[in-house]
């Protein structure tokens, strides 16, 4: 059987590439399909991927108490409305909430101006407490977050972000630094780590400040927020009733009220990227289903004709002892060998296209930063093993044909 | 050989009918035949007469409409598939009268073809198809493609898939149908080879002076054997052979 095996590829190998643009134009269909596996798998992969990140950034056990829901949310008026969340709630709810193992207040900017020898540069700000620092110490690449003494000083330091330390210091150690912000210098005390993705590109810009600094900077005239780490995932129940309960109580809600604030949390985001990637998936399966229709008949056909053609060598096959199943098994190998070269010719031009799209179109379209410019071994690995399933089930019923062959009519057959 | 009387091929009331549309064509009436082990036997008679159906029943390669047959004792009407593809693949070298060699590979990989068939291992199958072919005199054509043969030359390739798996029968259906005189008589020569070795040869022809080497001669006609005779004198007349291999 072993002995056989290896000469029936062969076989199939010699029988494909004698009718060489015969085999390239019946594959075209698959090629189209297993090309649409492949960039769907690729899309989905990345998205997954930036999903992963964000979620590792923002941290599966926080919750974010903001006057905003961050997934968007049915209704922004009514969420504009909403009183701003003070300090003095936040650092009330910090203070008295227990099942939590840390809240802080945070306050941040929009894009704000900084200045590096004369040069300016864009990066956003967070003003926030130094235990902050259990949230993200995790997140430092390198030095230091500022200290409960610095926080209390209002001392001039500062953590920037990634994308900063990258575009002001291209050549330079950024710890020990002295930047610029509306005229007042603060030393760089730490980088954090690249933690941008799809959605979340612009947290590379982000730095932390004391939130004394913030406040003298800014001023207080804006809505606070409150980080919550819950601990764990398991905690997050438990620990999202007694934040909603306990801010309700802080901001004076009457029982029948709705709540005037919003409770964040990675969930909202799964729900967006989940949205995304059932789109991904609808198109991309529908588009590969056509293409395997199209694939699978073209390939069927093909394998018809290649039976037809060679029916005098399947009689000879036979009367020399060739058992039903081994041309059974010919032509089966033959048409999945044919798909599996079609979805050879795929992974190589969808090589190139991932390659080509990955570096180039983040340039213009940042958001899609998040597309690797490789394809990964598993996607390569489905990818052919769906050839190869396609193969065999186009080449069943050609085989069948082939397999039940009259030996004495196949043989006279010219 | 101590079992030269074995019957090892034994055809009871054969008949084969064709059905074309209304017609109804009789390709094989009533034949019975016994061919015992080291039989050397020709089957001779007119175009038409049923020859190559008789053959190709004999093989194993077709099934009769009606009667028994017993190979080896074994009754083939109750066998399977894969039972008769073996009967095929180790018991039976078919030589084709039109050789029926596969166009596209060399005369080495079409006389390894049975031995895939064998479960024969790939470095076995090329030492004992290079053997074969050394042995019907083409060992310095092994790697030409039949196109790059001539019609003797191409016969004799496919003599040689036809012994490759060492069978105790061989069945030639004209083997000499499309060659000259000369070649004719060098494929003659190799079968008298083969049955001087102990094997069974069955051989079909419509040519008096190709039955004439035979020891026993099966005239057919019209689908019924006409006479059943042995020959006493077989002709040896293989000098051309030998005048050419000097
Ligand atoms: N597949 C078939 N369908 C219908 N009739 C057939 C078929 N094969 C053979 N026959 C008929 O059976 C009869 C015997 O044919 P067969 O091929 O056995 O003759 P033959 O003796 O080998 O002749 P030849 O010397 O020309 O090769 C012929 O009349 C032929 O027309
Ligand atoms: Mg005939």
């Amino acid at each position: 059987m072993f002995n056989e095996l290896g000469e029936t590829i062969k076989i199939a190998f010699d029988a494909i590439r004698t009718a060489k643009l015969r085999s390239m134009l019946a594959s075209l269909g698959v090629v189209i399909g297993i090309s649409f596996v492949i960039l769907m798998g690729w899309i989905l992969t990345g998205l997954d991927n930036a999903m992963q990140d964000t979620f590792d950034m923002i941290g599966t056990d926080m919750l974010y108490i903001d006057k905003h829901n961050w997934a968007g949310g049915s209704n922004w008026k009514e969420m504009r409305q909403r009183k701003d969340i003070t300090l003095n709630q936040a650092k009330d709810f910090c203070e008295r909430i227990e099942s939590a193992e840390i809240a802080v207040p945070v306050i941040r900017t929009r894009r704000s101006q900084i200045k590096y020898k004369g040069q300016a540069y864009q990066a956003s700000f967070i003003g926030t407490v130094s235990e902050h620092s259990i949230i993200s110490s995790k997140n430092i690449a390198s030095g230091r977050f500022f200290t409960g003494f610095e926080d209390n000083l209002s001392a001039n330091v500062m953590v920037i972000g990634h994308k900063i330390a990258e575009t002001v210091f291209p050549n330079e150690e950024p710890i020990g630094k002295i930047i610029k912000i509306k005229g007042r210098k603060l030393e760089i005390i730490g980088v954090m780590k690249k933690q941008g993705t799809m959605m979340m590109d612009f947290v590379d810009l982000q730095c932390y400040v004391p939130i004394k600094k913030f406040l003298s900077i800014y001023g207080r005239d804006r809505s606070f927020e409150i980080a919550v780490k819950a601990g764990s995932e398991e905690k997050l129940d438990e620990v999202r009733d007694e934040a909603q309960g306990l801010f309700r109580e802080i901001r004076n809600l009457k029982p029948w009220a709705k709540d005037d604030f919003s409770i964040n949390e990675t969930k909202a985001f799964e729900e967006m990227v989940k949205s995304v990637r059932t789109t991904v998936w609808s198109i991309g399966l529908l588009m590969t289903g056509l293409s395997f229709i199209v694939g699978i008949i073209g390939i069927i056909n093909i394998m018809f004709v290649s039976v037809t053609e060679r029916t005098k060598e399947i009689g000879v096959r036979k009367a020399v002892g060739a058992k039903k199943r081994s041309i059974w098994l010919q032509f089966i190998i033959e048409s999945a060998v044919l798909c599996f070269s079609g979805a050879l010719i795929s992974l190589i031009m969808c090589s190139v296209l991932v390659f080509a799209v990955a570096t180039i179109l983040p340039q213009s379209v940042p958001e899609v930063s998040f597309l690797s410019p490789t394809l990964s071994y598993e996607l390569l690995i489905t990818a052919s093993l769906v050839s190869i399933f396609v193969g065999i089930v186009a080449g069943l019923i050609p085989a069948v044909r082939a397999a039940n062959m009259d030996p004495v009519i196949a043989i006279r057959s010219d | 050989m101590t079992d030269s009387n074995k019957i090892i091929i034994d055809i009871e009331n054969i008949a084969k009918i064709y059905k074309m549309g209304f017609e109804i064509v009789h390709a094989l009436r009533k034949v019975s035949l016994k061919i015992r082990q080291n039989e050397y036997l020709a089957i001779i008679g007119p175009s038409g007469s049923g020859k190559s159906t008789l053959m190709n029943i004999l093989g194993c390669l077709d099934t009769p409409t009606l009667g028994n047959y017993h190979f080896k004792e074994k009754d083939v009407n109750f066998m399977d598939d894969n039972d008769v593809a073996e009967i095929r693949n180790q018991e039976i070298g078919f030589v084709f009268q039109t050789f029926n060699l596969l166009a596209r590979s060399t005369a080495a990989k079409n006389v390894e073809l049975p031995l895939v068939y064998g479960g024969v291992t790939a470095s076995e199958r090329k030492q004992r198809a290079e053997q074969t072919l050394i042995n019907v005199g083409l060992g310095d054509r092994m790697d030409h493609k039949p196109n790059e043969l001539s019609g003797g030359q191409r016969q004799r390739v496919a003599v040689a898939r036809a012994l490759v798996t060492n069978p105790s029968i061989i069945l030639a259906d004209e083997p000499t149908g499309n060659l000259d005189t000369k070649t004719g008589v060098e494929i003659m020569k190799l079968f008298n080879d083969l049955w001087e070795k102990g094997n069974t040869i069955i051989v079909v022809t419509h040519e008096e002076s190709v039955a004439k080497h035979a020891h026993r001669i099966i005239r057919l006609r019209d689908g019924l054997i006409e006479c059943d005779e042995v020959n006493d004198n077989p002709a040896h007349d293989f000098e051309i052979k030998e005048i050419i291999e000097s």
